[in-house]
């Protein structure tokens, strides 16, 4: 999900999402408990009200985000002219609370970008059930999006429409691997591979380490997917942390700093820089190889004489890759939820999410428009980058459970996890610990 | 506290009082005035307590007695909340433990800081009014500012204050990473803070009489025995204010954790408004978060009403008259 791309938790830096909730959180309290209860209502389609005719859209982000959403609905707007749409930005760090205020006090939303917290409305009666809209409209979900397109299901119902979804890609400095003389790295990259590269990258004397780490949820999870383990039940979102597989997953992943020390931990992290994360030591040539997602494409881009190219993450016995990516919506509260699924199925067509390719924002979840040369040859990247890594790596997408306690899940990773990757306790005892925590959260459903 | 005093007092003049009072009409053209001044004035502040503060908390403790998650309707749970807080939440008693923590030193602390700087620079240095403005200038600079300059400072090995501590052969600890150093980080950030403090000390010494001083000097005080026994005594209504706001502003911490820390390392940095913001507003437990800054309320209350308790045995008005 990109609106957490800065807060990796291994580099617990300020993201700038906490440094804003932090100005604005204090008093957003109040205002909302004065709003009273919410809306019931019962899990069918509702009734649309053809007349109701302004529609309002929310979307987080920043202002590249604004861009090439306002050109998005510009394109709605010349497709279904008896409609006036209304692009509300809000900012990412505010944004579950706004919109949670917004339904509370049923001034909801006609359109809504949600994601890992999808399942938090829906679980609720908050959302839309669209599958009588998908099969009445011919969508395929599978062809149109690939896996990706599953992952809005909550209790045998479709919520939402896949909108962005770009797999975690590999970064590498190109510079570095050719001064350690050694191969980019490629598809058919294994553990083995991986870590013999890191070490060859690795020069302490420098201050420089051959990957970025994994200690981001996204990070550790794949592993733990790609050993064959998961961290919550595909099926039932139960958690399954302390696992034989995902144990071993996750012991490689701390020998990484630990043993093999290829790669900065959060104490390294900070003595580079306030702020610092994965994502700029990569800018900065202090790491060599860091995993993240499409947003790292424009940043490195920005920077002059940083020799980079991407390629596919790298797998273990099985072949999994986290993705960030958001959907669209409908709240139950809206009045036309017919115009308001005519919109999105066209926002999320591959005419509709061409602004997103052209402008550079994300990674289109339509893999017709992904599989293109308007997403993989761009006019706005000068640098020769192989966008190709992101259509790749689609098949090989894993998505985790997205539980309604998906936000107190993230807490728990973070409050167990803390002392893991300083190295104060080793794999067993902590997967023990967390699933502990996980259990006492997460209620599975059947 | 003069503040206050001029508040009240029209106040009692125009509080219906019992059954036999003279009538309104007699109440002479001035003071008639006088009282619709205090009403136009202090109409804000009530008019904007009972529109925006009255109602929710009235509706939060109602939400403290339900299961709400903001969506669907509340569901009444009667003393839930409170009894899990209490008896079964795995990390309630640890955040009140951090809080109480927190506020136990940071309180104290940050006043003799601040009463130290207060009364250097109420000496007669050159530059005075330099160090006066640049002591108050952190109290100004945004929370988010002041965290992001902190992370630096408390930076294991790069860090200006652990490179400063190997000067002197100490090895500096992983401030914030660290789960028994990451606490008295956060408060040695407060005290950096203290000179907010500073500055109504220093009005409140610019109060106390010079007599005084002159009286004591004849008496042969040294200027050790005129700081205890003239400008310490002549300061407690300050001191008490600035005891009482801090221990209302301490309990209440809720920035520099949620930018600085996150609340991490598992927890050992949670405050209890943290906590109450991460329940209501990040994992949709209203009624819980509710029960939380309830008893949050309480907590402070005690606080504030210790302190005012004690406060007849050491805080001095002028116009008192002590044996």
């Amino acid at each position: 999900m990109s609106r957490t791309r800065s807060a990796s938790p291994i580099s617990r830096s300020v993201s700038r999402r906490s440094l804003l909730a932090g100005a604005g959180a204090a008093g957003a309290g109040l205002g909302l408990a004065a709003c009273g209860g919410g809306s019931g209502g019962d899990a069918g389609t509702p009734e649309s009200d053809p007349d109701h005719k302004d529609l309002v859209m929310t979307v987080w982000g920043g202002e590249a985000d604004k861009l090439a959403y306002q050109a998005r609905v510009d394109l709605a707007k010349e497709k279904f002219p008896d409609y006036t749409i209304t692009l509300q930005l809000i900012p990412s760090e505010n944004y579950e609370q706004k919109v949670q205020t917004m339904i509370s006090s049923k001034t909801g939303p006609d359109i809504m970008q949600v994601a890992e917290n999808v399942n938090v409305y829906s679980s609720k009666q908050q959302l839309v059930p669209l599958d009588d809209y998908i099969s009445a409209a011919g969508l395929d979900m599978a062809a149109t999006f690939g896996p990706v397109g599953e992952n809005y299901r909550w209790d045998g119902k479709t919520y939402g429409i896949p909108d962005r979804s770009g797999a975690m890609v590999l970064y590498y400095n190109k510079d570095l691997f050719d001064a350690a003389g050694i191969e980019y790295p490629t598809a058919d990259w294994d553990w083995d591979t991986f870590l013999d590269a890191a070490k060859a990258l690795t020069d302490p004397a420098e201050g420089r380490f051959g990957f970025g780490g994994v200690g981001w949820w996204p990070q550790w999870f794949s592993l733990v997917a790609q050993n064959g383990g998961a961290v919550l039940d595909p099926e039932t979102g139960a958690p399954s942390v302390n696992s034989p597989e995902a144990v071993e997953a996750l012991q490689w992943a701390q020998d990484l700093y630990f043993t093999h020390k290829v790669a900065p931990t959060a104490v390294d992290y900070s003595n580079m820089g306030p702020e610092m994360g994965a994502d700029g030591a990569f800018q900065q040539g202090l790491v060599a190889m860091n995993s993240t997602g499409f947003w790292a494409v424009g940043g490195n881009a920005g920077i002059d004489g940083l020799n980079w190219d991407i390629a596919p993450f790298f797998h273990g016995k099985e072949k999994a890759v986290s993705a960030f990516g958001s959907a669209l919506v409908i709240p139950t509260a809206a009045k036309n939820p017919q115009a308001s699924f005519e919109i999105i199925q066209f926002l999320t067509s591959a005419e509709g999410q061409t602004p997103i390719a052209d402008l550079g924002q994300d990674v289109p979840a339509n893999l017709e428009l992904q599989g293109s040369d308007a997403f993989l040859d761009p006019e706005w990247l000068e640098a020769d980058a192989n966008l190709e890594a992101f259509p790749e790596s689609a098949d090989m997408i894993f998505t985790p459970k997205f539980i309604p306690e998906w936000n107190e899940m993230q807490k728990s990773v973070d409050d167990a996890m803390a002392s893991f990757w300083l190295g104060e306790s080793d794999a067993q005892t902590t997967a023990d610990d967390l699933q502990s925590r996980l259990e006492r959260v997460i209620k599975p459903s059947e | 506290m003069t503040v206050v005093d001029a508040a009240a007092a029209p106040d009692r003049g125009t509080a219906p009082g019992p059954a036999g009072r003279p009538p309104r009409a007699k109440m002479p053209p001035h003071r008639r005035k006088e009282a619709l001044l205090f009403y136009l004035f202090i109409s804000p502040w009530v008019i904007g307590f009972l529109a925006f503060l009255l109602g929710p908390m009235i509706f939060s403790i109602y939400l403290s007695f339900t299961e709400w998650d903001s969506f669907t309707p509340p569901r009444w749970v009667g003393l839930e909340n409170y009894i899990t807080l209490l008896t079964d939440d795995p990390i309630f008693w640890k955040v009140m433990g951090n809080t109480a923590y927190y506020a136990i030193i940071s309180v104290p602390l940050g006043m003799a800081v601040s009463l130290f700087i207060a009364n250097l620079l109420n000496k007669k240095v050159r530059f005075r009014k330099l160090f006066r403005t640049l002591v108050y200038l952190p109290h100004l600079i945004p929370i988010v500012a002041v965290a992001l300059i902190f992370q630096m400072v408390f930076a294991p090995g790069a860090g200006p204050l652990n490179q400063a501590l190997s000067l002197v052969g100490i090895t500096g600890p992983n401030w914030l990473m660290d789960s028994a150093w990451v606490k008295p980080a956060l408060i040695l950030m407060s005290l950096w803070q203290a000179g907010g403090g500073t500055i109504l000390l220093l009005a409140g010494m610019n109060g106390i009489p010079k007599e005084l001083y002159e009286a004591a000097e004849i008496d042969g005080a040294s200027s050790m025995r005129q700081f205890w026994s003239v400008t310490f005594p002549q300061l407690t209504p300050v001191i008490f204010f600035n005891l009482i706001m801090g221990i209302i502003g301490s309990f209440q911490v809720f920035a520099q954790v949620f930018i600085l820390t996150g609340g991490g390392p598992d927890n050992a940095s949670q405050m209890a408004v943290p906590m109450l913001f991460d329940e209501a507003f990040r994992f949709y437990h209203m009624g819980y978060g509710s029960a939380i800054a309830w008893i949050l309320f309480v907590v402070i209350m005690a606080f504030t009403a210790l302190a005012f308790a004690t406060s007849g045995r050491w805080v001095f008005y002028e116009s008192e008259v002590r044996s």
